[in-house]
């Protein structure tokens, strides 16, 4: 057991992967296929999608969803346009933003997190100073002025979010970093004479995963929501790009006499958020040696 | 939840809502509460230009003069009478009847005050150019009348000066300064008086039951509370729940939740808002077959009939009936033919298609975003290869009106008198949010704005807005219904303005 | 800690300069101009000439930056181009306003999620679990604009048992003293306004808060998922200690950290991100104040309010860092 301390976590992930496939519960199993599937549908969309997501038909709008193998299986919205094909073309660009987000803002705040609480003294102070300028900035004024200096698209939005979101990475992760680096096998690494790049590296950031991880699911969703939120303020992506976000923005007055515009994009974004976490999850128990000893009932 | 326990919720909540009501009901007042989408932010009734604020501010000082729309014309109130002396010279007469809120008359100085003091010279004051463009002296000639004196012969003065000028009194200013006078001591000559305003959540007008307005209309309700609502289904549940008894801007699709209620209705308005396409004439708007190919391509009657449940009328020019100048006969008249928009643009040098992108304002009118949407697809059908884009208001506002804007969707309130709003748009100079120059319309409009006759004064609009129409630097859309959410205990007329004077209101007790 | 204390304290002075500044360029950057935003309709270019000589917007922008600052650096930061009064007074009727809502959406948040994600963490893939999983991500996969309409449709529509906007309702509350209306009509033994007061602040703090709570029951509960594997805690548990004392006495003392950050890191996004919920509820706040101003581009107001947060969150990380020191010792500055 105090060998285990002195290892770090991606030694062993080898040899347990072989021991935790069989257990690799149904969580990672349900939620892997969740993100699986909408990411097929994001990248096939076009193929999938049974009309063209932006056609109208202004005799045709507010239909009710008609089922399976009709031709509106999940109805017309107020512009008579195929909910089901926008709700297909929504995810390719939902999950494009929010995986650009997190893997760019994860990338940018684990590396300066870990670098600043291993660090301290004028690294960890420099940093924390531009983190408390960045995130002082109320996270959608800083949108509302991103997008309206450069104007509405796609990669602007994405530069929007992750100008703020690798923060509660950086933080978290500092945190953490502070209370590692007095840990005995971070201790041990050095007097085995490690490079600080190396015990950041190769210790630190390992036994960071897991709470990245849970930020990272979380960031995930929440920078679906942030371009919601931004399509509110009347700042979001151009209408011809179908999102979750704007859809159910845009549905919002329809709440009451429509609830299958609302609906489908809203349920898009849960089973979305729920995928991303279960899976989430699962890495996590896989990546942390000590979970499995409590399953197995020490 | 089924029937049962929802009375026993209703009974319960009735009387908690008693419990904390007593306070309140004891002494028998009326309230009416109003669902809006804005209330004024200021305590300083000259610091803001927006129109729901000189409605507002009016019931306060008491209206100077105000728009009949029953009778199509402008009708005295503070100002009985007026008469044009010489093209640039206004006599008004005041009424003797109106006395501020500590007893003392409403005299031609406080008018004077009011008009060059706060309104003009003021450095805060942001209505100049709205309620006196064109006054350049205003002066006391006995104590109940005043002489305005123009720069120029100005024909549509009243328009300006009616339902905007706010007169508050020199007195109070005198003596306690423009920030304490305006917050402590407001003093105003109207029906109602400002009694508590908390900037983004609502505003609170209390009658005046001495008012010779008021006297008129005893109905009227003591107490009136403008509660700030800006989500469309806010107001509905607001409506329901018998919060508000008036609720502003209801969506067309949602008008059946509020008629499914016995002791609601919903009443329509015809705005007197203009909806319009603007085409700056830059390539490609710069040739006139591209302008009129728009207008040709886009069907008002679908847009109408589908998306706003019929709850708008046609624009076939700048006007529609009810507003001053509006020709029945005006020629030509450019209908949704999307084959001939082909030709124009064909015409035009265009055969194989341009690039356009229209940009429109998001929840700033009555389903700007969606109508908008619609349009694309029309555009598309008649050879254009248009996008859709919907910047953030500020953004949009700001440069319309720095006219770097080249093609847009707007509306254009207040239309009354379409004097203004011709001359912002139209006219060589005036603004650049077109920029549009054309020497025989900018000649039509200076004869108008100077013409005293009505009927001549008609005459000259509709030969300028038979220019505009053929021409087509804008396509006018449409005016919206406004619908009203209206509890049965209100009886009230809704103004095409969306201005709400509560002194019409009548409770039912 | 105390000369640490006075190194923090100094190093915020560079942090409200940079602040300032990045506000300062941000704003002017953006499209937009405050005259012809705030002049009307038919406003002239003679009138916003004035306009733009009396805000001073015709001088160069390094000489308005370096005038703002020079004012700032005297605790004025100038006047509100739309509201005319000075931007501290202005921002001062709207502070506790946005304060007194954020303060209870972490009271509900708070109570639910910690015990919730201690217990969750605990017991990793019991029912309670995914129970609590579930509805945290239902939390967190919802935009606030969204709950808001829902809630005011659910709370204030069908049920019909709260006001769908505002903070009280007009005539029951007595005269303000400090703003907070809980805190004045309690002083006032005004129940009524008392009750109305918590009828007004429950939808929008639910609304507020709900991200939150998913976000605080997800941490705790993988904070706790961690510390519940330390040896320490083995230890207890081979000591024979019950599994009660184990969770809370060991385990959720020692799964703070994380759980502190996040607090710390919400309190500010509460403060600052109230935006929309205010802007929807008619809550007269601090955010719908900013958001007034930034459709006005008031430069003036907009910089106040931000400058503003950002103090309050200097002061807010200055805790948080403090309170690393006392939960686990073995942090040194």
């Amino acid at each position: 057991m105090q060998s285990l301390t002195l290892e770090s976590a991606t030694e062993r992930n080898a040899g347990r992967l072989a021991r935790l496939v069989p257990r690799l519960h149904v969580k990672a199993f349900t939620g892997g296929t969740i993100v699986a599937i909408f990411v097929l549908v994001g990248i096939l969309g076009p193929l999938l999608a049974p009309h063209d997501p932006n056609k109208q038909q202004l005799t045709a709008m507010m239909k009710p969803p008609q089922g399976v193998g009709a031709v509106h299986a999940l109805g017309t919205d107020n512009l008579g346009r195929d909910i089901l094909s926008r709700v297909i073309h929504g995810s390719r660009v939902s999950l494009l933003v929010a995986f650009a987000v997190v893997f760019v803002s994860g990338f940018i705040g684990i590396t300066l997190g870990a670098v600043s609480g291993y660090f301290g003294g004028k690294v960890d102070f420099t940093i924390q100073k531009l983190v408390e300028v960045v995130w002082a900035f109320p996270p959608l004024l800083l949108g509302i002025t991103i997008m309206a200096f450069l104007g509405q698209g796609l990669f602007n939005l994405i530069l929007a979010l992750v100008s703020q979101r690798w923060i509660p990475y950086c933080r978290v992760v500092r945190g953490q970093t502070l209370s590692l680096r007095e840990r005995d096998f971070i201790l041990a690494a050095r007097c085995l004479g490690a490079g600080k790049r190396q015990i950041i590296w190769r210790h630190i950031i390992p036994n960071l995963i897991q709470t990245s991880l849970v930020i990272g699911t979380f960031a995930m969703a929440s920078s679906i929501i942030a371009e919601a939120s931004l399509s509110f303020l009347g700042v979001g992506v151009p209408p011809e790009i179908p999102t979750w976000g704007t859809m159910l923005a845009d549905a919002r007055i329809y709440i009451s006499t429509a609830w299958w515009l609302p609906l489908f994009p809203g349920l898009c974004i849960f089973v979305t958020v729920l995928g991303i976490n279960l899976l989430g999850d699962a890495l996590r128990d896989l990546l942390d040696p000590r979970l499995k000893r409590t399953a197995s009932g020490i | 939840m089924n029937r049962r326990h929802r009375q026993t919720l209703v009974v319960s909540l009735a009387a908690l809502i008693m419990f904390v009501g007593t306070r309140v009901e004891t002494n028998a007042q009326t309230r009416v509460s109003v669902g809006v989408t804005e209330t004024i932010e200021t305590h300083n009734p000259y610091g803001d230009s927006v129109s729901l604020l000189y409605g507002i501010w009016s019931e306060v000082t008491g209206p100077f003069c105000t728009y009949s729309y029953g009778k199509g014309d402008f009708e005295g109130r503070l100002a009985e009478r007026w008469k044009v002396e010489n093209p640039t010279t206004w006599i008004f007469s005041l009424s003797k009847n109106y006395k501020f809120n500590d007893g003392s008359p409403v005299t031609a100085e406080d008018v004077v005050h009011s008009i060059m003091t706060r309104v003009i010279k003021d450095p805060q004051s942001k209505q100049k150019a709205s309620v006196a463009p064109s006054i350049v002296n205003a002066e006391a000639v006995d104590k109940f009348t005043v002489r305005v004196i123009t720069d120029k012969p100005t024909a549509p003065l009243l328009s300006f000066l009616c339902d905007r000028l706010i007169v508050t009194s020199k007195a109070a200013f005198d003596k306690y300064g423009r920030a304490a006078a305006d917050k402590e001591h407001m003093m105003g000559g109207g029906p109602y008086r400002l009694k508590e305003l908390i900037p983004g959540q609502r505003l609170v007008i209390a009658k005046r039951p001495d008012h010779p307005a008021a006297k008129k209309n005893p109905r009227a309700p003591d107490e009136v509370v403008y509660r700030v609502m800006r989500e469309t289904e806010q107001r509905v549940t607001a409506l329901l729940n018998d919060e508000v008894q008036i609720a502003q801007f209801i969506p067309p699709h949602l008008r059946q939740r509020v008629e499914k209620s016995r002791n609601l209705k919903i009443t329509p308005v015809d705005s007197v808002e203009i909806m319009f396409l603007a085409m700056q004439p830059k390539p490609p708007f710069d040739k006139k077959e591209v302008r009129q190919a728009v207008c040709h391509a886009i069907n008002r009657d679908q847009i109408i009939a589908t998306l706003l449940e019929g709850f708008a009328s046609r624009l076939d020019g700048p006007l529609g009936p009810g507003q001053y100048g509006y020709d029945a006969n005006l020629k030509p008249k450019l209908n949704y033919d999307p084959e001939r928009a082909k030709k124009l643009l064909a015409q035009a040098g265009f055969p194989g298609g341009v690039d356009v992108e229209l940009q429109t304002p998001v929840g700033r009118y009555t389903l700007d975003k969606q109508l908008t949407e619609a349009m694309i697809p029309m555009l598309n059908a008649a050879g254009f290869r248009a996008r859709l884009l919907t910047p953030e208001w500020a953004t949009l506002w700001a440069s319309v009106q720095k006219g770097t804007i080249p093609f847009y969707y707007m509306g254009r309130g207040s239309v009354q008198d379409p004097s203004a709003a011709l001359h912002q748009y139209f006219h060589t100079g005036e603004t650049p949010r077109i920029g549009y120059s054309n020497p025989k319309l900018d000649e039509l409009l200076d004869k108008e704005q100077q013409e005293f006759d009505p009927k001549k004064r008609r005459q000259y609009l509709s030969q300028a807005m038979s220019i505009l129409t053929d021409d087509a630097p804008a396509c006018f859309m449409w005016r919206h219904k406004l619908l009203w959410g209206l509890n049965n205990r209100v009886e009230y007329q809704p103004l095409p303005d969306a201005r709400i004077y509560a002194i019409d209101m009548k409770v039912r007790r | 800690m105390s000369a640490y204390l006075i190194r923090r304290l100094a190093g915020t002075v560079p942090v409200l300069l940079l602040i300032s500044l990045l506000v300062f360029l941000l704003i002017h950057a953006a499209p937009g101009d405050p005259t012809l935003l705030l002049l009307g309709e038919e406003t002239n270019a003679a009138e916003v000439a004035r306009a733009k000589e009396r805000w001073g917007l015709d001088r160069p922008l390094y000489v308005q930056y370096l005038k703002f600052l020079a004012a700032a650096a005297a605790g004025d930061f100038g006047k509100s181009f739309k509201y005319a009064e000075p931007v501290i007074g202005v921002i001062k009727t709207r502070l506790p306003a946005t304060i007194e809502l954020a303060i209870f959406s972490i009271i509900i948040a708070t109570l639910l999620a910690i015990p919730l994600g201690v217990w969750a963490g605990s017991r990793p893939n019991s029912w309670i679990d995914n129970l609590g999983t579930t509805c945290g991500l239902f939390g967190i996969s919802m935009p606030s604009f969204w709950l808001a309409i829902m809630l005011i449709l659910l709370l204030a529509g069908a049920l019909n048992i709260l006001p769908t906007s505002g903070r009280s309702t007009y005539g029951v509350a007595g005269p303000e003293r400090t703003g907070f209306y809980l805190f004045d009509s309690l002083m006032q033994k005004n129940w009524p306004a008392v009750w109305d007061m918590l009828t007004h602040v429950f939808m929008p703090a639910l609304a507020l808060g709900v991200n939150m709570l998913g976000i605080l029951m997800r941490v705790t509960r993988s904070a706790v998922l961690e510390v519940m594997n330390e040896e320490y805690v083995v230890t207890a548990r081979a000591k024979g200690l019950a599994e009660k004392n184990v969770v809370w006495r060991h385990v959720a003392s020692n799964a703070l950290i994380p759980v502190i950050t996040v607090v710390g890191l919400e309190l500010g996004t509460l403060l600052s991100g109230s935006i929309i919920v205010e802007t929807v509820f008619a809550w007269p706040g601090s955010g719908s104040l900013l958001i007034t101003a930034l459709n006005a581009r008031d430069y003036p107001l907009v910089t106040g309010v931000v400058m503003t947060y950002t103090m309050a969150f200097v002061a807010i990380n200055l805790i948080i860092d403090g309170l690393y020191a006392i939960v686990d010792p073995r942090i040194r500055y």
